[in-house]
């Protein structure tokens, strides 16, 4: 889904709900910034590495990594927000899973690959209760893009395939959604927590001295956010 | 409520995606660097792949999960080294009448682990054999249903995991290659070719993962039937060019390629003719661009059409031989050549019946088997080879029907072999050489290591040079027609030999399997084990 898609699905859902960003505007705050701790679990599944010299079985997984979180949140209405929200890019390890050893190459729980990735996503939140409610539950669905970027392969890794290796990852857009809550502790302090889901993939290519192998990988991240915000 | 820019979802997500694309580009480790220079012996990629890795136990393990592993086991002994296996790309030259660059791939196998096997190391350059498989290659260690796997495996437990570093190149024309045909028995691209894979081994070495393992200068050439026939080609090359060769051991070689494509041509055909009959003269085409006009002037209608680019080839020998595309013995006609045949050929009336009696089918059943219909090369072609081994006879072939007096006559392709005949010279080895086979080869025969022993001691006599004692070894694993007691290798091959009878019903069920497996199965490995043990002798036992 494109930048373009996404303005033609979120057009006609503000419309849908009497809203237009103007209106919004005027109500109350109508600008949050956020920020606090981005739980990552990685719940990824990866077709095993095919190319040549690949014996099969090999596999990979990613460690769960925790970061800070950054958003910014525009109010549109009583109900109806509009969120930007990042991590700050954190490191992901990729870990072999399969057989013990490669030949007599250590693969098996051995960290292959680092990457840092960064992953924007914008959702439409719709807020439960009323402002004058303290505590607010809401969902939120949107779209998440992602890149790869610092791809190394480590020492390990470059065992396993065989050399310095070179990696490519292709950058993923896709669905997201969120379950959260919202608590005002006053006029401008709110303490969010919320659980969020998205569909990553990408297909990996490792470049070994001209051999190329390739893995597709479904990250599905599931993330546990702990917030506080400021509004205005 | 402070005014805030109104920012649109959409224009903040387009402003990030622009962002994050710098970044898609950033940093990452690297792959090999690909050379920019196609000069032969170029290393195309530094540092190479290393295909696997393997300690002396998985190295073991591996062998003795099969039976085949096992039984070289036995004769390779324990491995004591762990082995990295690596996939070299090198430049090379083709074999065209102008050599032009092109590429080709090979392994390069180091030693491993401990004393003895890491520090300075021989190396031993290898050539492998005959295959018609285009995917060979001799790297890959990996995968068990690659076809080089056996000769692979072979080198790797003689040579490598002894702590020898071992060099072998799949050939120009083989796997990854970008030669469309292969040099097949072109002494002097196929030396050239060794002689580029070993200056490429030579780089790559100090930046693979074993680079504790270094080269210790001493140089050691082997190989098997075609490899035998490269080894030695590429020992000439070396000392021709004044560089070190420390010994060299081929096996079963033809290295006497034109005295044995007389007697082939004369009905002594050899088990896999029909194989090398077509790489050989598509070989020589593009060295000499002479050997035919069309590829009916050599071979029958019937298999004519496209043999020139028939080899080596993605599709197994027995889907060419179930797909019509080769007879899977018959190189000649059953119907040979007639005195009628003879006179149009302008053969004097004397030596026709002589002629036609010499090109009739043997009663030897191992040779008759190269006869029949249809057939691979037709009678004419047949004649005119003959005519030119009658006319420009071979020193060392002396045929019982002596025909000095027919008229001159030049086949291209026996020119060809006479050109890449290793008796080319004249040439002596300056160092030791074993030359080793089996004395009842079916396939590459055994007078190849005669003729060729001959030559060095006739070329010694000549410039009355006295040979060391021990210089030049002709062995024979197979003590057939020997009055001397075997020795320990000749009786390993007695109980192979057996061995491999038996398992097929023993008689002559028993005797046909021998003759099967004779070339490609019960030498190469006593082979190898003599070749070790000369080299180790040669070394002074120290490796």
């Amino acid at each position: 889904m494109n930048i373009k898609t996404l303005v033609k699905f979120a057009a006609p859902a503000l419309c849908l709900l009497g809203l237009s960003a103007a209106q919004a505007a005027d109500s109350t705050d109508s600008n949050g910034i956020y920020a606090g701790a981005y739980l990552v679990q990685f719940h990824s599944t990866a077709s095993d590495l095919s190319g040549p010299y690949t014996i099969p079985g090999l596999n990979a997984g990613l460690d769960n990594v925790t970061t800070a979180y950054f958003a910014y949140i525009r109010r549109l209405s009583e109900h109806v927000d509009v969120e930007l929200a990042a991590g700050d890019p954190p490191t992901t390890k990729t870990i072999g899973q399969g057989p013990a050893t490669v030949g007599s190459v250590p693969f098996n729980g051995q960290t292959l690959i680092t990457a840092k990735w960064l992953s924007p996503t914008a959702l439409l939140e719709y807020k439960f209760m009323s402002d004058s409610d303290a505590l607010r539950p809401y969902v939120g669905v949107g779209i998440n893009h992602t890149v790869f970027y610092d791809r190394q392969v480590t020492l390990a890794g470059q065992h396993v395939t065989g050399g310095p290796t070179s990696l490519s990852l292709t950058p993923s857009t896709g669905l997201a959604a969120t379950l959260g809550l919202s608590y005002r502790v006053d006029s401008h302090w709110y303490a969010h927590a919320s659980y969020s889901v998205s569909n990553i993939h990408t297909t990996a290519s490792a470049d070994t001295a001209g051999l190329i192998r390739k893995t597709h990988i479904d990250f599905g991240p599931r993330a546990v956010v702990l917030a506080v915000g400021y509004t205005f | 409520m402070k005014q805030w820019t109104r920012l649109t979802a959409a224009t903040i997500v387009a402003l990030v995606s622009l962002a994050l694309a710098a970044c898609s580009g950033g940093s990452n480790t690297g792959t090999a660097t690909v050379a920019t220079s196609n000069s032969h012996g170029t290393l195309i990629d530094t540092p190479p792949l290393r295909i696997a890795s393997l300690n002396a136990a998985d190295f073991a393990a591996e062998l003795g999960a099969s039976a085949a592993g096992t039984q070289l086991l036995q004769a390779s002994g324990a491995p004591v080294c762990g082995v990295d296996f690596y996939y070299l790309q090198y430049w090379t030259l083709d074999g065209g009448q102008q050599p032009a660059p092109t590429t080709a791939s090979g392994a390069l196998m180091v030693p491993t682990g401990g004393a003895g096997c890491t520090g300075p190391r021989p190396i031993v350059l290898y050539a492998h054999g005959t295959t018609t498989d285009k995917s060979y290659n001799i790297a890959n260690i990996a995968d068990p249903t690659n076809p080089a796997y056996s000769e692979s495996a072979l080198i790797a437990a003689m040579y490598a995991a002894q702590g020898f570093i071992v060099v072998a190149p799949n050939y120009a024309g083989y796997d990854s290659s970008s030669l469309s045909y292969h040099p097949y028995l072109n002494a002097n691209q196929q030396a050239g070719e060794m002689i580029d894979a070993l200056t490429a081994a030579r780089t790559a070495l100090p930046k693979t993962f074993a680079s504790a393992t270094t080269d210790s200068g001493k140089l050691l050439l082997t190989g098997y039937s075609q490899g035998g026939y490269v080894a030695l080609a590429t020992m000439r090359a070396l000392e021709a060019a004044h560089q070190s060769v420390t010994a060299a051991a081929p096996g079963s070689g033809p290295y006497a390629l034109e005295a044995f494509g007389d007697l082939i041509f004369t009905g002594a055909v050899d088990l896999g003719s029909v194989v090398f009959a077509p790489l050989l003269t598509t070989s020589y085409q593009h060295a000499y661009g002479n050997i035919y006009s069309a590829t009916t002037d050599i071979y029958s209608a019937t298999y004519a059409s496209g043999i020139d680019t028939l080899l080596p080839s993605t599709q197994s020998l027995s889907t060419i031989f179930t797909n019509n595309l080769l007879p899977q013995t018959a190189l000649f006609d059953s119907t040979t050549p007639t005195i009628n045949d003879l006179a149009n050929a302008s053969v004097p009336a004397p030596y026709q019946a002589t002629l036609a009696a010499a090109m009739s089918v043997p009663t030897n059943p191992l040779f008759a088997s190269g006869f029949g219909s249809p057939y691979l090369i037709n009678n004419a072609y047949r004649i005119n080879y003959v005519l030119d081994a009658a006319s420009n006879p071979d020193n060392a072939f002396t045929p019982s029907w002596g025909l000095a007096a027919t008229p001159p006559s030049i086949n291209t392709f026996r020119k060809a072999l006479y050109l890449n005949d290793l008796r080319q010279g004249p040439w002596l080895p300056s160092a030791p050489l074993l030359m080793c086979g089996g004395v009842n080869d079916p396939t590459v025969f055994f007078a190849n290591s005669i003729i060729m022993g001959n030559y060095f001691a006739a070329t010694a006599a000549a410039d009355s040079i006295n040979l060391p004692p021990n210089l030049i070894t002709v062995l024979s694993v197979d003590p057939a027609g020997s009055n001397a007691p075997p020795t320990l290798l000749q009786q390993a091959f007695l109980g192979e030999e057996a061995a491999v009878s038996a398992a097929a019903g023993g008689g002559p069920a028993g005797q046909l399997a021998v003759i099967e497996s004779y070339h490609g199965t019960l030498v190469p490995p006593l082979c190898a084990v003599a070749a070790r043990g000369f080299f180790l002798q040669v070394l002074g036992g120290a490796g």
